[in-house]
């Protein structure tokens, strides 16, 4: 474990760059919530928050801002960061560059499962509310489970067996979105509209939502850490120094599992942000997990505050998936990896 | 009798006809709107109560539109606050409205009073509740001696039209909405214009309101008549005399595949006060030789 020990130099650093990282988020959300079809300066932004969280809304900019932009920037930093640490580990536990949300087919998975509940779960509050996040991680469990199994041979996941699983899976959960959607004609228009994505409809209960898993899945993986950075070193070395590989790497599964279906249920698909960000991440910051999943949360938070920003700007007032823009990044990135992977 | 009619309606609409504020009004989403006063500021982000508001005479009421609000020409002076689907909320929200006009679908409606704007969400589903919409809306902006005239004045023009092709035979009708191609069912509001109008829909009520149909169910079924709706989408009599089966129907060898222009879908789309011109337009489609 001594090899992932940074020195006690290169630790402050680190710490300091996590600051860095976090005033970053918070300037670009200042920026982000001040542009928009109304042009709002940043001390208007900051005076709307302080009238927002003492509730006294006053002018029509607190209101643009308080109930329309922030709940929308802040949930889309909140699915950048789950979106990302879901990457992260599964990387992790895959050992395996390309692994990622979108490419593993789970969140082809959890759309499945939204799309299911939609159709048909019956629309009382309560139920249609619960059961939609619920179904979404079902299904992705079982999108990753048939993953694994068709990918697994020898002992081993070769990359191209997962990516070909992956898509192979992915694309079947696919079919079977639109095969509902074909099916439930009188929702079918629900269905497009939430598998369309966008932050367009944000609010805080929204968020409240979401925030909970979000919170647990951070927690649970910061505290996995250093196990990570233990089978980096190889399952059989990572056994001999105590850790229980399969179950450990089974709640690893499900905690990124829990992440990518917690961000897929809100907003639907967003492709590639996993896989970016915490390449990025070990690039600049080395592969101490430790250090990764703070430095990949805020990273991912940022992206997606910045990519949401472009997607409802680009061509306003009409707005485009924020999908688009992500693709548009990540597509290169991944064809990139795939060369420098030399499969 | 006409007279003594109208100047009943004025007598007793100088005694009814005030909306008294506060007024509270439940929508068809089942939403309570509670309006103090006589709205001043409104947005309409649907078609049919844009010309609802402004064939009630309260155009001047109208502070911002949806980007397919075009009728009557006054409104394209008014700022586009995009779709119903994906409205630009933030400008709607900047315009200060004190009632916002959105249909009853979509997530609009919800977002709205989520930020504390009043907010009227309904239109028309069928061809009478045109009338009540109009009704309601009329009592909500307070002007519901104008809603009393012109509910009497459409119903005239109707009993008019109905009159003008009494009696004679429905020739079938094939409406075309798009290429895929998709139609109109009976219990559809376009339906319902078609049966008023004196056409016999080929889809049955069994087949849904808005159904994809077989193209062998149209070449089966033999139309006389063939509306297109997507003509502005480059469908024509030669494009559907090009398809597989198609040259036979007795509305292309006839030559009465009728191409309707942008304009004259969106006055038989929209459940407005524009209804009757709809069945005007149909009804002399369908029966040339009864309506000059």
């Amino acid at each position: 474990m001594s090899e992932f020990k940074p020195k006690p130099a290169a630790n402050s650093l680190r710490f300091m760059a996590i600051i860095f990282l976090a005033l970053a988020l918070i300037v670009v959300l200042i920026i982000a919530t001040g542009i928009g079809s109304v042009a709002i300066p940043p001390g208007q932004v900051v005076a709307a928050v302080w009238h927002g969280i003492s509730n006294n809304l006053v002018a029509v900019n607190d209101i643009i801002i308080w109930k329309i932009r922030l709940p929308r920037a802040l949930l889309a930093a909140l699915v950048g960061s789950l979106l990302s640490i879901s990457g992260l580990a599964y990387q992790g536990i895959f050992r395996n560059p390309l692994a990622d949300p979108y490419l593993l087919g789970v969140a082809s998975g959890a759309s499945f499962g939204a799309a299911f509940a939609i159709a048909f779960l019956p629309s009382i509050p309560l139920v249609a509310s619960l059961g939609l996040p619920i179904i979404s991680f079902l299904f992705s469990l079982l999108a990753v489970f048939l993953v694994v199994i068709f990918a697994f041979s020898n002992n081993k996941i070769p990359i191209i067996n997962l990516i070909l699983a992956g898509v192979v899976v992915g694309s079947s959960f696919s079919a079977g979105t639109s095969f509902i959607m074909i099916t439930a004609k009188d929702r079918a228009v629900n269905i497009l509209a939430w598998l369309l994505g966008s932050f367009s409809l944000s609010s805080w209960a929204k968020l409240a939502s979401v925030l909970p898993f979000y919170i647990i899945v951070l927690v649970l993986l910061m505290l996995s850490a250093r196990a990570l950075n233990l089978l980096q070193l190889g399952e059989e070395q990572a056994m001999q120094l105590g850790l229980p590989v399969s179950s450990f790497k089974a709640v690893i599964i499900v905690l990124a599992t829990l992440a990518t279906a917690a961000a897929v249920s809100v907003s639907g698909i967003i492709g590639f942000v996993g896989l970016m960000v915490p390449h990025a991440a070990r690039l600049a910051f080395g592969p101490d997990h430790r250090v990764l999943i703070p430095v990949s949360a805020l990273l991912g938070a940022i992206f997606l505050v910045l990519a949401d920003l472009l997607a409802r700007t680009i061509i306003s007032p009409e707005e485009i998936p924020i999908g688009i823009i992500t693709a548009l990044v990540g597509g290169p990135f991944f064809l990139y990896l795939l060369k420098k992977a030399e499969l | 009798m006409k007279k003594i009619l109208v100047s009943l309606v004025l007598f007793i609409s100088a005694l009814a006809f005030a909306s008294d504020y506060p007024l509270t009004v439940v929508d068809d989403l089942g939403n309570e709107l509670v309006l103090n006063a006589a709205p001043v500021r409104i947005v309409s982000m649907i078609p049919s109560s844009t010309e609802t508001v402004c064939a009630l005479g309260a155009c001047e009421l109208l502070v911002g539109r949806d980007q397919y609000s075009n009728y009557p020409e006054e409104v394209l002076d008014l700022p586009e606050l995009g779709s119903g689907f994906s409205p630009n909320l933030e400008a709607i929200v900047a315009l200060e409205p004190d009632l916002v006009l959105v249909s009853e679908s979509g997530d609009l409606a919800k977002q709205l009073v989520d930020l504390g704007i009043p907010v009227y969400a309904g239109t028309a589903q069928t061809f009478s509740e045109v009338f009540d919409k109009i009704s309601t809306i009329a009592k909500l902006i307070n002007h519901e001696k104008e809603a009393a005239f012109l509910n009497l004045k459409m119903r005239t023009d109707l009993v008019n039209i109905h009159k003008l092709i009494a009696g004679a035979s429905a020739p079938s009708v094939f409406y075309e909405l798009d290429s895929s191609p998709y139609s109109v069912g009976p219990e559809s509001f376009i339906g319902e214009i078609i049966s008023l109008a004196g056409g016999d829909n080929i889809v049955t009520a069994d087949l849904g309101t808005f159904p994809k149909l077989d193209p062998e169910y149209i070449v089966a079924s033999n139309p006389e008549i063939i509306l297109l709706a997507d003509a502005a989408y480059g469908e024509s009599a030669e494009t559907l005399a090009a398809r597989a089966g198609w040259s036979a129907i007795s509305a292309i060898v006839s030559g009465k595949v009728i191409e309707l222009s942008q304009e004259q879908v969106d006055i038989i789309n929209r459940p407005g006060p524009r209804i009757v011109d709809a069945l005007f337009l149909l009804a002399q489609i369908f029966h040339p030789d009864m309506i000059d």
